[in-house]
This record gives C-alpha cells, sequence and structure tokens, in this order.
C-alpha cells in the first residue's frame, strides 16, 4: 500500500441490508454486483422453472459502491455498519420497513446472522472492545487482500428491540450503538420526516442502554426528540452520520446549536456522501427538487468539514459516516467517487485545502476510534 | 367453531409472508388484504393466511417454513439469493419472526413429544385461546451453512428440512432442474438422521427423489405434495414415488397451489388474471389417490401451502380463506371415508408420524 493511504474508518454504512434486501453478494467485487443488477436474466428452458412465474422485476437501487473487495483496497478497514428495519406503514419508498415491531426484530435478527457468516467465513471481524479495536487496528497496520474489515455493530431505529428488557441480548451479540429512530414515526419516538418528540417507552429503554453501555446515535431524530434525548441521556452521543443545515437547510441535517451540543458532549458528527444531503436545492419533502444525478464532488463534503470544525474551533468532533449504498448508488454519490476505495481521494482533498496531516487522521480515523476507546473505557 | 377438528397444516411460508411480504398476520384476512400493495398481490396473489383465520379453521398446528434458497436468476420475486452465508441471514430472520410470536404469545415451538401430547389436549380443551402449535421446518437447506451447524437448527427447534427447493441448492438439484444430490448432501443427510430430523422429499427433481430415499434412512415426509397421476408435471410424485414413501411410513401433505391441482392452469400468466377450474373436490381426489395406492388413509395429510407464493385466485375456487379447508371434512364423509380417516387425516397421521420420528411412538 502506498505510505500515504491512511486506515479509514467508515461510521456508517448499510451492508447487512444491501446484502440481503437487494441480494447483494458483498464479497465479491462492486463491478460484479454491477453487472448482476444490470445485466439480463437468464430464463430457465424446464418447464417446471419458478422462473416461467411471471411477476414485477423489483427496482434496483443505483449502481453498487461498497463491497468488501473495494473496501481493502481503500484501505477502509472499519466500519460501522447497521441492523435495519424501522416499523413503517407500507407506502411507496419503504424497501426497509416492516409492517409490525416482531418482523422489525426478526429483519435485524437476519442481519445479525449474515454478518455472523461473513465472520465465520474471515472476511470481518468484530469489534466490541478495547482488545478487539486494538487488535484490528494492528492488523491494518500491515494489511493484506484478506485482512478481515473490523465490524462495530449498529441499529439504525431501534424498533427491533422489543423491550427494555431485550437490550442485554443485543448487546451480547455485540451491539453497540443506536439511534432510536429512522424515518417517518417509529416505536420510540418521531424520526426524519416528522414532528414530535420521544414516545414515554424510548425512556426505559434508554435507561437499559446506558445500563449496558451502548452509546446513542442522534441521526433521524426529528428536532424535539433530539432535544428530549440530549435532556435525559448522560452517556455517549455521536451522529453517525449527519450533514450541516447552515449550508443545507432541511430537518434531516443537525443546526449549528446541535452541532455544538454534540461536540460539549465529547460527540463525533460522521459526513454523509449523498446528493440529498450535499446540494442545498434538494429538499426531502418536495420530489421536484430531486436530481436524478449528482451535481456535488467530495468537495462539497469539506464544506461540511470545514463549517463543523469552524464552529466547535478544533478538528475533534468530525468523521465519516459515508452511508454509501444507504438508499442510493452511484448515480447521487459525490460526483468523482466511483466506489469506496475513492475515499482516499478524499484524504487527498482535505490535505490540498490545508489540513494539517494530524487532521486528516483525526477525520479518517482517529475520532471514531477516539469515540468509541472512551465509550468502551468507561462501560460498567 | 367449537366443531372445528383439529387441523395439521403442513406446509406455510407464514414467516416468508410477514417479512418478505410484510403482512401483519396478526390482522384479519381483510386487513392484509387492503393494506397489501399492489406489486405484492400481483405477484404473490390475495392473502389467505392470518393467524386469527388460521384459528377460525381449527388448524391448531402449523409447520413453518424458514424459507430462503440460492437462486440468483430469481427473476420473479428477487429473493433468490448468491451466497449461503445470505440464506443464513434470511434463515434467522425467519426463525426469529417465530420466537417473536412465540414471545407474543401467538405461537408455541413443538419440540418434543410431550409438547406435542401437551398442545394437542389444551387446544382440544380451549381453541380460543391456545397458541397455535408450530413445527420448524425449512425448505431448501442453504441457510444450513454445513453439517456441523444441524446441531444449532435442531437446537433451534427445527424438526422437518427438505434440502432442495426450486433450481439447484447447495445441496441436491430441485424442482425444475434434472439431476440428483450433490457432494455435500450426504454428510448433511447423515447429520439431519442424527438429530432425528424429517426429511421432507417435496421439490427433489426426480433423481434426487430416488438417490436421497437411498442414502437416508431415517424418517421421511412429503409436506406439500400432489399427485402425478391426476395432474402432469415433475412438480408432483409418480404413484412408485407414493409408494415409496408409503413403505417408509412416511405423510404427504396435499397441497391447494391450482398449478399442482388443475391441470389448465396456465403459469405464465398472473395467477391474478386467472381463475382455478377446481374446487376442494380435487383436493380430495388426491387425497383419494394417495389412500388408493396405499391401501389406507394413514399416509394422508394437508400441507395447504396456501399464501405460499400464490394466493386466493391460486387456490381451489371455493377457498376464500385457510379456514375454509375444514370444508375437507363434509367432502371426505361424502366419499366414504370414515370419522376416523378423517381425523387421521386432518390431525392424527402427523402427529403419529412426529412421535415416531421422535422416538416415543409406539
Amino acid at each position: 500500500m502506498a505510505s500515504t493511504e491512511l486506515l479509514i474508518i467508515d461510521g456508517h454504512l448499510d451492508m447487512a441490508a444491501n446484502a440481503l434486501a437487494l441480494r447483494r453478494d458483498l464479497t465479491q467485487p462492486v463491478q460484479v454486483l454491477r453487472e448482476r443488477e444490470g445485466g439480463i436474466r437468464r430464463r430457465s428452458g424446464h418447464k417446471d422453472s419458478l422462473e416461467r412465474r411471471q411477476g414485477p422485476l423489483i427496482p434496483a437501487q443505483g449502481p453498487a459502491t461498497v463491497a468488501l473487495p473495494e473496501m481493502r483496497a481503500g484501505r477502509v478497514g472499519i466500519m460501522v455498519s447497521t441492523l435495519m428495519c424501522r416499523v413503517q406503514a407500507s407506502g411507496p419508498d419503504t424497501t426497509h420497513a416492516a409492517r409490525t415491531r416482531e418482523a422489525a426484530y426478526a429483519v435485524a435478527r437476519s442481519h445479525l446472522a449474515y454478518y455472523q457468516a461473513l465472520v465465520r467465513q474471515g472476511e470481518i471481524s468484530w469489534i466490541r472492545d478495547i482488545p478487539e479495536l486494538e487488535a484490528c487496528l494492528r492488523a491494518w497496520e500491515n494489511p493484506s487482500l484478506q485482512t478481515p474489515v473490523g465490524l462495530i455493530l449498529s441499529m439504525e431505529s431501534a424498533d427491533p428491540i422489543l423491550g427494555p428488557e431485550q437490550v442485554p441480548e443485543w448487546y451480547e451479540a455485540g451491539l453497540r450503538s443506536v439511534s432510536l429512530t429512522h424515518f417517518g414515526s417509529n416505536t420510540y419516538g418521531h424520526g426524519t420526516g416528522t414532528r414530535g418528540g420521544l414516545f414515554p417507552s424510548a425512556y426505559p429503554l434508554m435507561d437499559a442502554l446506558r445500563k449496558v453501555g451502548i452509546v446513542l446515535d442522534l441521526t433521524h431524530a426529528a428536532e424535539l426528540a433530539f432535544w428530549q434525548i440530549l435532556d435525559y441521556w448522560d452517556g455517549p452521543v455521536h451522529a453517525s452520520h449527519c450533514n450541516c443545515r447552515a449550508l443545507v437547510p432541511g430537518q434531516r441535517h443537525l443546526s449549528d446549536e446541535m452541532v455544538r451540543a454534540i461536540a460539549g458532549r465529547c460527540g463525533v458528527i460522521g459526513m454523509v456522501f449523498a446528493e440529498a444531503m450535499l446540494n442545498p436545492a434538494w429538499v426531502w419533502e418536495e420530489p421536484v427538487t430531486q436530481r436524478p444525478t449528482a451535481s456535488r464532488s467530495m468537495s462539497a463534503v469539506v464544506e461540511h468539514v470545514d463549517h463543523i470544525c469552524q464552529l466547535v474551533g478544533n478538528t475533534d468532533h468530525v468523521a465519516l459516516g459515508t452511508d454509501l449504498d444507504g438508499g442510493f448508488g452511484r448515480d447521487l454519490a459525490p460526483t468523482d467517487l466511483d466506489t469506496i476505495a475513492d475515499l482516499q481521494k478524499f484524504v487527498g482533498i482535505l490535505r490540498s485545502r490545508g489540513y494539517r496531516e494530524e487532521d486528516v487522521r483525526k477525520i479518517a480515523h482517529g475520532n471514531l476510534i477516539h469515540f468509541f476507546h472512551q465509550a468502551w473505557e468507561h462501560t460498567p | 367453531m367449537t366443531t372445528s377438528l383439529l387441523l395439521v397444516d403442513s406446509h406455510l411460508d407464514l414467516a416468508f409472508d410477514a417479512i418478505q411480504l410484510k403482512r401483519d398476520l396478526t390482522a384479519s384476512v381483510a386487513s392484509v388484504r387492503a393494506h397489501d400493495p399492489e406489486p405484492v398481490i400481483r405477484s404473490f396473489g390475495t392473502c389467505t393466511v392470518t393467524f386469527p383465520e388460521l384459528r377460525k379453521g381449527g388448524v391448531g398446528l402449523v409447520f413453518g417454513t424458514v424459507m430462503t434458497r440460492i437462486d440468483p436468476n430469481d427473476a420473479w420475486t428477487a429473493t433468490g439469493m448468491y451466497t449461503q452465508s445470505q440464506c443464513y441471514g434470511i434463515g434467522v430472520g425467519h426463525l426469529a419472526y417465530y420466537q417473536a410470536m412465540e414471545r407474543a404469545g401467538v405461537l408455541r415451538f413443538i419440540r418434543t413429544g410431550a409438547e406435542l401430547d401437551g398442545h394437542v389436549t389444551e387446544w382440544e380443551r380451549d381453541p380460543e385461546t391456545t397458541p397455535i402449535g408450530l413445527v420448524l421446518t425449512m425448505e431448501s437447506a442453504d441457510s444450513i451453512l454445513g453439517p456441523e451447524c444441524v446441531p444449532e437448527w435442531h437446537a433451534a427447534g427445527l424438526r422437518m428440512v427438505s434440502i432442495a427447493h426450486y433450481g439447484v441448492s447447495s445441496y441436491a438439484h430441485g424442482t425444475g432442474t434434472e439431476g440428483g444430490l450433490l457432494p455435500r448432501a450426504k454428510p448433511l443427510l447423515e447429520a439431519l438422521k442424527a438429530h432425528r430430523i424429517i426429511l421432507d422429499v417435496t421439490h427433489f427433481a426426480d433423481q434426487a427423489f430416488w438417490e436421497a430415499l437411498e442414502v437416508f434412512d431415517g424418517r421421511v415426509a412429503a409436506s406439500h405434495h400432489n399427485c402425478r397421476a391426476l395432474v402432469p408435471g415433475q412438480r408432483q410424485l409418480s404413484d412408485e414415488m407414493i409408494r415409496a414413501i408409503v413403505e417408509r411410513e412416511g405423510v404427504i401433505g396435499v397441497a391447494l397451489d391450482a398449478w399442482m391441482l388443475d391441470p389448465k392452469w396456465q403459469r405464465e400468466l398472473p395467477g391474478c388474471e386467472q381463475l382455478a377450474h377446481v374446487t376442494l373436490d380435487a383436493v380430495a381426489d388426491h387425497v383419494d389417490h394417495i389412500a388408493q395406492i396405499a391401501g389406507s388413509a394413514r399416509h394422508c395429510g394437508i400441507g395447504s401451502d396456501l399464501d405460499g407464493g400464490y394466493g386466493q385466485e391460486q387456490a381451489p375456487r371455493d377457498v376464500n380463506t385457510i379456514s375454509d379447508l375444514q370444508r375437507l371434512a363434509g367432502i371426505l364423509e361424502g366419499r366414504g371415508y370414515t370419522p376416523a380417516d378423517i381425523r387421521g387425516i386432518f390431525s392424527g397421521n402427523w402427529i403419529s408420524l412426529l412421535k415416531k420420528a421422535w422416538g416415543e411412538g409406539e
């Protein structure tokens, strides 16, 4: 590996959802995934073949950008990756939603089982405590093409947790970060696109999360829910994948006040590499404002990095949480990004913008390592 | 409702319907029909199975599947996977759904003869509130990563497995293909036998069917299978196959899919654009064909497979929901079946096979 390549930690990926809902075999190179999704499907000649039954094709997400070989090629050696299934009524855009909490629980278990199978194959490795974190960092000092990618397990919307009494079971399974909500109004509170706060069940859940040492992810909390969480919760917080409202308007992004609050709690904010989060003209609620292809390059991400650093006066609270392939593909990722391996280019852009090497390292991996290190050091 | 006979349905894809089709199975069929988006109805048909409807139909024991397979060319449902790791993920998700429903008091896992006896007694006394019994089964063994994983699945409650499904699984040729067992089948079958797990021969390609019977000397059954003599096609059992299952003291659950009941069914058309010509009488024909070959009704059961990739349109035209299965009792009675025969077909034959398989019968 070139000496200029830094270890990169991606603080938010939906690997299992891509593998199971979109049928992506993430051990294959991105090019193979694109060919499978774009190619013409073969049809069996056997008269009893299932392929002779007709039905609508499930529309594909945009071209894939994330797979394990590209992560290794781009030295993205550690990921925070999700169990993701929220409860929401069926609609045109609810691929990753379930109708009931029991189904959400089942989907999250399926995501967990997929990660377990990848661990078993040696494709990824668990990071659940400080010794495992340090072992993974050592492995990535001199990586090979087989080095397992480290996994810190997160959950996007807490709907799969059927009650506070189930939290120890999830912790035992490896879960280390939870966002209470996602899109819509979910089991524990209001999320993106809605107005409102937490539901009463969120408080005993937070107590249970705090007790085992799981951190809270503020991403996707509706305005009121965000402040209710900070009022109640005294443990570590981060925003795994959020950009700045000062640059791109909309509830999905963090206001300056929120950025300051997270920094004040020693939290870290992960930058999202999505057109919807980088283009000020894009309004979540108004489809006419939404472009079919990206217009922004990775320089636009640096603007958000700059904004946060200026606001809080240092580089300690910024990280990456790209969300690549999180509901969009290459078509809506930054224009100069083809696969996740191109995150190394982003490191170069930071350098060219005048960030010192020490700061670049913090953004690429140091701040997230420090965050989880701190959180786990104080785990009861 | 209190006069309903206890019914065992030996093949329902409940977890798939709840998770992949996003149906709330605790709701009424009418509610699910109202909530299903158009693409689901077009691909999977109109809902006929939910928990309240099972209770209404006296279906107190179901064989609920873990159902996922390797099938990269699955353009129809887009749920066929590329690797066993993916299948393991989906499979554990199905298991977890049943566990969550047990936690909610809707289902109850049945894993031993004692649990089975207790359940049947309780259900017959109180069919209104007793949880529905669940025997965990698996359609295509792709989510078993290898023979060393069989103990884990057995401990989770798995009691019957078909190692093939559509296409070629990791272990064997299945429906729509020609061929036998694959090299990895033998150690898997040995592990299944060692755990007293029943081999479900449904969905084997012909060659694989005969090879499996030769290799596997544990209990066998056909969870959802009709007769080739009445409806041509590889998906159905030949008379010779039926005889082989009977000789091994197996049970055959007859299925309600019009594709397996109605020779005029057009597979190339979506189910929602046609109407089955058959009624429940056709189901009785298949029961009768098996009984005539076996010389008794002791090898017949019901494995409706309702909502297993098809809906009301593709079921017998006099079936609105799964509760209509109860009407088979009258039809069989009209054909001269005794009350004891009918009880056997509805539940007794499957119950006695389970007990024998678990070493607790006879």
